[in-house]
């Protein structure tokens, strides 16, 4: 029993893994698109490709999804001694931040021609995932680099209890509020073309989300909303819960990159307020200038965590 | 007016509505499903005690 049970559970990570590493192409006969190196596009085929056809520049195209009018510079096509795999070199190295797009005219295989083909390279969409978790936690950390919650952060963050109370509520709240916000934005709001009103839809799922998760605690588990009850209300005046939506719906992002953002934001704001009430519960024992004592000499502290999140800034696993 | 405008307008208010009223009974709802008896003692008791806090 338990033995099968692992089974399943095995089963449905890989399946997950599965649909999430998934790669998609446009066409049949095209295997594979991947980068390489800094400036590479290699293409795989189902079949071998003719040379002459491989081996043409004009027969390719390709630019960065977002600017479809800027075409990049192709400076060599390199098919390998089987002709199955083309190598494409680019003048300029490629951000590989962004899907690109390879159009090629008639594919030349054995004789034949298979059609135009459209494809996409693009990072392994785990690598992106996980390029906007740590992004929302550590890079962008809401509170140290965009100065967003700033009364909640220096609220709740005199005693480490409290500051992982706030956090963990706070990141249980963001991905419930921020997976309602992606839904209604893609779903109603776009369609009916009233995007302009989403600082107002959005204020209002936030509350709204507050109040479910007050009111389901209450009863579900009363002890857990005797620890976590007061910071619940806490989480309306917060800024970055109204930050995260605006940022998805700005950014179009699909479900998955939305629950991302929001676990990282949640996430971020939990390891900012950890380390602040650490670093607080022991300046109460330090001996601080009477001017600087208490909210003056929290914000110096914040300045300088904020320093320390700069060196972040160049970090890029994936 | 621009009839496109009104529309979109129009449209709007009618979708927040709609939003609203949803959100509004699956609250309602939710508050009816997840009742707690409040405890008439702590009420009491908070009464007696000087609570200038």
């Amino acid at each position: 029993m338990n033995g099968l049970r692992r089974y399943q559970w095995l089963m449905g990570i890989l399946l997950v893994a599965f649909l999430l590493t998934g790669c998609e192409t446009g066409h049949e006969f095209v295997k594979k698109t991947e980068f390489k190196d800094d400036d590479k596009i290699v293409v795989t085929f189902a079949g071998p490709v003719e040379e002459a056809w491989a081996t043409d520049l004009s027969n390719f195209s390709a630019y960065e999804k977002p600017d479809p009018d800027i075409k990049l510079q192709i400076k060599d096509a390199t098919l390998s001694s089987d002709q199955t795999t083309l190598i494409l070199t680019f003048e300029a190295p490629l951000n590989q931040g962004e899907p690109h797009i390879l159009s090629m005219t008639d594919i030349m295989s054995e004789g034949q021609n298979l059609g135009p083909a459209t494809v996409t390279a693009k990072k392994l969409y785990f690598g992106i995932l996980m390029t906007i978790f740590l992004g929302a936690a550590l890079v962008q950390n809401f509170v140290f680099t965009k100065y967003l919650g700033l009364c909640v952060f220096f609220g709740t963050s005199q005693r480490r209890g409290t500051a992982i109370g706030m956090g963990v509520v706070f990141t249980i709240v963001m991905v419930f509020a921020a997976m309602m916000a992606w839904a209604l934005y893609q779903f109603v709001l776009k369609p009916y073309q009233l995007t302009f009103l989403n600082i107002v839809v959005f204020i209002g799922l936030v509350s709204l989300s507050v109040q479910g998760v007050d009111t389901i605690l209450r009863k579900v588990n009363p002890a857990l909303f005797k620890a976590f009850g007061v910071y619940l209300v806490l989480v309306i005046a917060n800024c970055i819960a109204i930050a995260v939506p605006l940022m998805l719906a700005d950014n179009e992002y699909n479900g998955w990159e939305s629950l991302m953002l929001a676990a990282g934001a949640g996430l971020g704001f939990l390891l900012a307020l950890f380390l602040m009430a650490c670093v607080r519960e022991r300046l109460e024992l330090g001996n601080v200038p009477p001017t600087f004592r208490g909210l003056p000499i929290a914000f110096v502290t914040a300045g300088l965590f904020a320093l320390a999140f700069l060196g972040f800034s160049g970090l890029s696993i994936y | 007016m621009d009839p496109v405008l009104i529309k979109i307008a129009l449209g709007g208010v009618a979708t927040l509505a709609c939003i609203g009223l949803f959100f509004g009974i699956g609250l309602a709802m939710a508050a009816q499903k997840f009742h707690v008896e409040p405890d008439p003692k702590v009420e009491e008791v908070l009464h007696t005690l000087a609570g200038a806090q």
